[in-house]
């Protein structure tokens, strides 16, 4: 280890406390509190370093604690508290339609081998976290929609993976969540976030604040504040978070936008 | 409302109807998708003098960078079919390498077992048409063997090695991201150098064959992926690889080739990824090329009594500097579009160092001051 220069392991450092600390930020827009995300991201860290083994014929497989198991898990966790049925079975729509299009996007838009067909502008490593990201927030209509369906959305790749393997009898590996943290299942279902947070905010700004029409008058007053210059979501001198209180209320309304304040 | 159902739920049949369509998986899908080197017609990359520079099997795209076999660094300006024009930049600014004479024998370098060498295939099919009579096996490809061959040399230099022989199929643009899973598992083990072992696509095996240092073996592509924060850090690694190559097996290191993607390399400063020759070189040559190749590495490392330290790392503080930069003007950017004002992206910014944290040690910042919150 001491031929690691200096300059390396700063970067390193400097490279995963931003993109850590960016993870925080990102899972606390889901209405979890601050010390939930810390702990997601705590154990998004730690369970990179567990790998669970599921050999099975042909195919090495395997799945990461932290890369697979705790998002999945996360997004499991933020379906189960959606309110009502409909917002189920849209969430679900939404895990189909980013699996369905990230799917074919990876069959027939994609380039068999990366850079060598000349259909590529951005590496598929970042393509996956855009089209699900962006298919997810669309379908899902929420930050938590968008979390759930991103993450399952390119989970599912690696079923439709295990099965070719599994049909076509060729050794391969299947290690679900084996990137950990940088795992493309973790990735997507950030990016899926903050596209919604970032595309939200922005068209909000766009279109002059957040639209009031046919919206509970609770959530409209919250809305106002927006304007402010400490924003409603920040906490008060009881530490009650506005955006909090509609936690208790079904994952998205019908007809809502997605972007509470 | 109703028309995004139907649309989905096209989608969702689509989807369904392909993914668990057993002859939809199988040998037709694979066939559709299975890479053939020879479909591809190369890019041919050539100077202002129109003097032939490089043949790419991969794209060649605008500014994508070259430094050719003679160090000269030259990015490309314009693409016109599969024929693509650089300009010259400059010689590439690594200093002559102050190295020892390289005994013929292999040697225990003092201080090389201390560095472990990662190795892994992301194209686990890769084969050498002349040794493994086709260019590509599903699973378990030529590529492997070239892979042990240079594990074995990187060994015999005093080395710890890592080879992983994990498969990557089918090969599809998931690929890397396949690969990327086992390429973290090995950063795990603590490796200061990851390596990803492929061979060319371009038909001409002439482009590669090379006598070099007596040996008849093939040239090695070093590709850096340009879509990576650590760009510049891997650069720089590339340059020191070649800059041994030049000192203690010149001609082993043909070019380094600046080119569009990630390839893993934003999971560390020392990711590289090296083309062993191509399809239609033998197997043989290639194993030449990696076992010259592996006796370059001590000088690379810095483990070669000697030579000062491993490459330098200016390059490295300022991928830090821009990092850092790249971080504050983003999430300054969002603020400012989230509140509306400067005004309020700098309020907001303040509000994350005081009450944003005060939850996180269990107690509520209580204010001393009464108007402690209207300032906030």
């Amino acid at each position: 280890m001491e031929r690691f220069p200096i300059g390396m392991i700063l970067l390193m450092i400097v490279a995963v406390l931003i993109y850590f600390g960016l993870a925080q930020r990102i899972l606390d827009r889901m209405r979890l509190t601050d010390k939930a995300a810390l702990v997601i991201v705590a154990a998004i860290f730690l369970g990179s370093f567990i790998n669970i083994p599921i050999p099975f014929a042909n195919i090495e497989g395997s799945i990461n604690v932290g890369g697979a198991i705790v998002p999945i898990g996360v997004a499991v966790y933020v379906l189960s508290r959606a309110g009502t049925s409909k917002e189920v079975v849209r969430t679900l729509f939404a895990i189909a339609a980013t699996a369905g299009t990230v799917y074919l996007f990876n069959s027939f838009v994609l380039a068999a081998d990366p850079w060598q067909t000349g259909r590529d502008i951005i590496d598929p490593l970042y393509i996956y976290p855009i089209v699900a990201g962006t298919i997810a927030y669309i379908v899902g209509r929420s930050r938590r929609g968008a979390f759930i369906a991103a993450t399952l959305g390119v989970l599912i790749l690696d079923i439709v993976n295990f099965s070719v393997l599994l049909a076509t009898g060729i050794r391969g590996t299947v290690a679900v969540g084996g990137g950990g943290a940088f795992d493309v299942i973790v990735l997507s279902g950030l990016f899926a976030v903050l596209l919604a947070e970032v595309v939200g905010e922005t068209l909000e700004r766009i279109q002059g604040g957040p639209r009031t029409e046919g919206r509970s008058r609770e959530l409209i007053k919250g809305l106002q504040d927006i304007e402010s210059p400490t924003p409603a979501r920040k906490p008060t001198e009881n530490n009650d978070v506005i955006e909090d209180k509609n936690d208790n209320e079904p994952l998205e309304m019908e007809g809502e936008e997605k972007h509470e304040k | 409302m109703k028309s995004r159902l139907i649309v989905i739920a096209a989608a969702v049949c689509l989807f369904l109807t392909i993914s668990i369509s057993p002859s939809g998986l199988s040998a037709g899908f694979l066939e559709e998708f299975d890479f053939h080197s020879s479909a591809y017609e190369p890019f041919e990359i050539y100077n202002e003098d129109n003097e032939l520079l490089s043949v790419m099997a991969r794209v060649v795209q605008v500014g994508d960078e070259l430094i050719a076999f003679d160090d000269k660094h030259y990015r490309i300006d314009r693409v016109e079919g599969r024929k693509a024009f650089a300009v010259y930049v400059g010689k590439h600014d690594i200093e002559p390498m102050k190295l020892p004479m390289v005994s013929s024998l292999p040697a225990q370098r003092e201080g090389a077992g201390n560095n472990v060498i990662a190795i892994y295939h992301t194209h686990s099919d890769e084969s050498y048409v002349p040794s493994d009579g086709t260019e590509s096996i599903p699973g378990s490809g030529g590529i492997f063997d070239v892979g042990e061959v240079f594990t074995q040399a990187l060994e015999e230099q005093g080395f710890t090695v890592i080879h992983d022989l994990r498969a990557h199929e089918p090969r599809d643009a998931q690929a890397y991201n396949r690969s990327r899973r086992t390429a973290v598992e090995l950063l795990k083990q603590g490796p200061s150098v990851l390596i990803d072992v492929h061979r060319d696509g371009i038909p001409d095996p002439e482009f590669y064959r090379e006598k070099i240092s007596g040996m008849h073996a093939t040239q090695i592509r070093l590709v850096v992926g340009r879509q990576n924060q650590n760009m510049e850090s891997n650069l720089d690694f590339a340059k020191h690889i070649k800059a041994a190559g030049n000192e203690i097996h010149p001609g082993i290191v043909r070019e380094i080739f600046m080119a569009q993607g990630n390839y893993n390399q934003d999971l560390t400063p020392r990711a590289i990824l090296i083309e062993v020759g191509t399809y239609t070189n033998t197997k043989e040559e290639a194993k030449a090329g990696a076992k010259l190749f592996a006796e370059i590495m001590p000088a690379v490392m810095g483990v070669t009594p000697g030579v000062p330290g491993p490459p330098d790392q200016g390059s490295d503080w300022r991928t830090v500097f821009w990092i850092l930069v790249l971080t504050v003007i983003g999430v300054g950017g969002f603020l400012v579009i989230s509140t509306g004002s400067w005004e309020g992206a700098v309020n907001k910014a303040k509000q994350f160092v005081t009450k944003e944290w005060a939850n996180y040690i269990g107690f509520k910042k209580k204010s001393r001051k009464g108007n402690n919150n209207k300032e906030e």
